[in-house]
């Protein structure tokens, strides 16, 4: 059934030969929100994000205001891969740049995307560098660099894939808030990530995956609090709840083997 | 400064590298018509390509006209089609080291000349182009169909095309030496020359070297979707698979028209875009029109070379194109080891 103001995945399944990476999909993502989908290497998060942006042929539906997502050609997604390709001799401000080619054209920027590429260098702190290449940028700038490029598409949607991923604390932070810019501006943000503390902490929903399949789907509060969450992960997580009410999720090493020892 | 004026600099400062690439193309072009074997004054060509009143006439309005100006401008159509069509396929294959004589092209047009030559006695050099041509797209059509996936894995097509090449090659040979009445014209075709250059072969070659360029100068800044993933191409409005199709295919076409009308002219392909990227410091595709402009007068200009330095021989121009390209390409490749460490 199709909802206004959500992406509706009914039935979604995608196969590669004879490997299943989804396996009979249903999810509502509601517009304006941030959606986390968590899970293991290879739950499928990475593939069901490319379904959502209409690359990955499938079978079931994924409807997005009423239209096949594969059909629709108009959608303004922002993609931030999880390893981009550095283009060799591109500089910062012409790869952020790139974000304007589907409003503006390929090569033809305006002075109102100009300005608005220069206020994004300076809320994602690459301002001054916008001479440098590309190819010289830290892995915390490099992820920046990502997430104005995304900016500056001023996309109805954005898709992340691991977006902290081999980033430390601090830039962790760092670009959560810059992709928190999007969520205050009624974007729609679906992304992938490890670390459930932050997914809650930042997202509103999130999705559990594991092998293929969808174990838990609700408000970031509901599925953290969930009594299923435990044995979503094997039974090796904690759930803690700090004093200012956030909740935490703390891996337990020797869970398993406590309970294997003890029946 | 501001964001506005930097990117008017910016553009401002593109402008005046084109300008300047396509006044060297002017001055290379004028100097290879004015030396040869019988000199004529830079003033006299000016005004003879003008048809100015003070041109040369009789037999120097002949040399300029139906001899040199043919062959320059064959040279600098060669120069401009490789040195592009190597800057896009090192875009595309995200490869550096990519040239146009990828996916089997250059030895495809070679094998179909060397059938040409081998089988039959007539004089079929009017045919050679059409033979090379055939040949080439063959070979690049079956790297495509060998790698099964096309685009999906662009390694592979590099490797299959190298294969296709190889076997190309292989065959060729087989022929050569089956032949050897044959061994000479295929052996001097190989190396490259511009001396069959012709108003009519200019013609032909100008009408499918223009199209390749004009898609090429068309999709360029597009391109630069091309190095991203094609995930990212693809949320920026780019199909990838099919910019990469029509890039490859007007790419080949060039290449193919190249080779069809003066043999295999190495290195220009990568030496001329890594020659523009080093000095105006953009990304290849951003700056193809230079590197075309460049690419026509370093052939110009090589050609000129082979024309004169061991008058009245002529050296290969395969060979003046190796002999300033690979030591270059090894300086290339050398700087870059050093800045990567």
């Amino acid at each position: 059934m199709m909802t206004a103001g959500t992406i509706t995945v009914s039935d979604l399944t995608i196969r590669f030969g004879d490997k299943t990476i989804l396996d009979d999909i249903n999810l509502q993502l509601p517009h304006g929100q941030w959606t986390c989908l968590v899970g293991p290497n290879g739950a499928g998060k990475t593939t069901l994000l490319k379904a959502l942006l209409g690359t990955t042929a499938y079978s079931g539906s994924i409807q997005d205001r009423g239209t096949e997502v594969f059909k629709s050609h108009r959608r303004n997604i922002a993609f931030v891969p999880q390893s981009p390709a550095i283009p060799q001799g591109m500089s910062v401000g012409e790869y952020v740049a790139l974000g304007r080619s589907k409003r503006d054209g390929w090569g033809k920027e305006s002075q109102a995307s100009r300005e608005l590429i220069a206020t994004i260098l300076v809320q994602t702190s690459l301002y001054g560098m916008q001479k440098n290449f590309v190819s010289q940028l830290s892995g915390g700038e490099m992820q920046r660099a990502l997430i104005a490029r995304a900016l500056a598409q001023e996309p109805d949607l954005i898709l992340l894939d691991e977006p902290t991923s081999a980033l430390d604390l601090h830039h962790q932070i760092s670009v959560l808030n810059n992709i928190e810019l999007l969520k205050e501006r009624g974007v729609t943000i679906i992304s992938t990530m490890h670390d459930i503390t932050l997914a809650a902490m930042y997202a509103q929903n999130i999705v559990i995956m594991q092998r293929g399949k969808v174990l838990l789907s609700g408000s970031s509060q509901s599925v953290i609090h969930s009594p299923e969450l435990k044995s979503a992960f094997d039974n090796r997580i904690d759930v803690f709840t700090l004093d200012s009410g956030r909740p935490v999720v703390i891996a337990t090493k020797d869970q398993r083997e406590d309970q294997a020892g003890n029946p | 400064m501001n964001n506005a004026t930097g990117a008017a600099i910016a553009r401002i400062w593109n402008w005046r590298i084109t300008v300047s690439c396509a006044a060297l193309l002017l001055v290379v072009a004028i100097a290879a018509v004015s030396f040869g074997p019988i000199h004529i004054g830079f003033a006299e060509v000016f005004k003879t390509l003008l048809n100015l009143p003070g041109g040369a006439t009789g037999q120097g309005r002949t040399v300029i006209l139906q001899l040199r100006l043919p062959r320059v401008v064959l040279g600098a159509l060669v120069g401009a089609a490789l040195a592009t069509s190597g800057a896009v396929y090192q875009t595309v294959f995200h490869n550096p080291l990519a040239d146009p004589y990828l996916l089997g092209a250059a030895s495809g047009a070679g094998l179909g000349a060397t059938i040409a030559l081998t089988s039959t006695h007539h004089d079929v050099t009017a045919l050679l182009p059409v033979f090379a041509f055939g040949g080439g797209i063959l070979a690049v059509l079956t790297s495509f169909f060998v790698s099964g996936k096309f685009f999906a894995e662009p390694n592979t097509l590099l490797l299959s095309g190298i294969a296709v090449g190889s076997f190309a090659t292989a065959i060729q040979t087989y022929l050569q030496q089956r032949h050897s009445n044959a061994l000479r014209p295929v052996y001097s075709w190989i190396l490259g020359d511009l001396t069959a250059a012709s108003w009519s072969v200019v013609g032909w070659s100008a009408i499918y070297i223009a199209i390749a360029l004009a898609i090429l100068f068309a999709v360029a800044k597009q391109l630069d979707g091309l190095m991203l993933s094609d995930e990212e191409a693809f949320s920026l409005g780019i199909n990838p698979n099919r910019l990469r199709i029509l890039a490859v295919g007007a790419a080949t076409l060039a290449t193919a028209t190249a080779v069809s009308a003066s043999g295999l002219i190495g290195f220009v392909g990568i030496v001329v875009p890594h020659l523009v990227r080093g000095v105006t410091r953009r990304v290849t595709n951003r700056s193809l029109i230079s590197i075309a402009l460049v690419g026509a007068a370093f052939l110009v200009l090589a050609d000129l070379g082979a024309r004169t330095l061991l008058s009245p021989a002529e050296l290969p121009i395969g060979v003046i194109t190796a002999f300033v390209g690979a030591p270059f390409f090894l300086f290339v490749l050398r700087n870059r080891r050093r800045a990567s460490h």
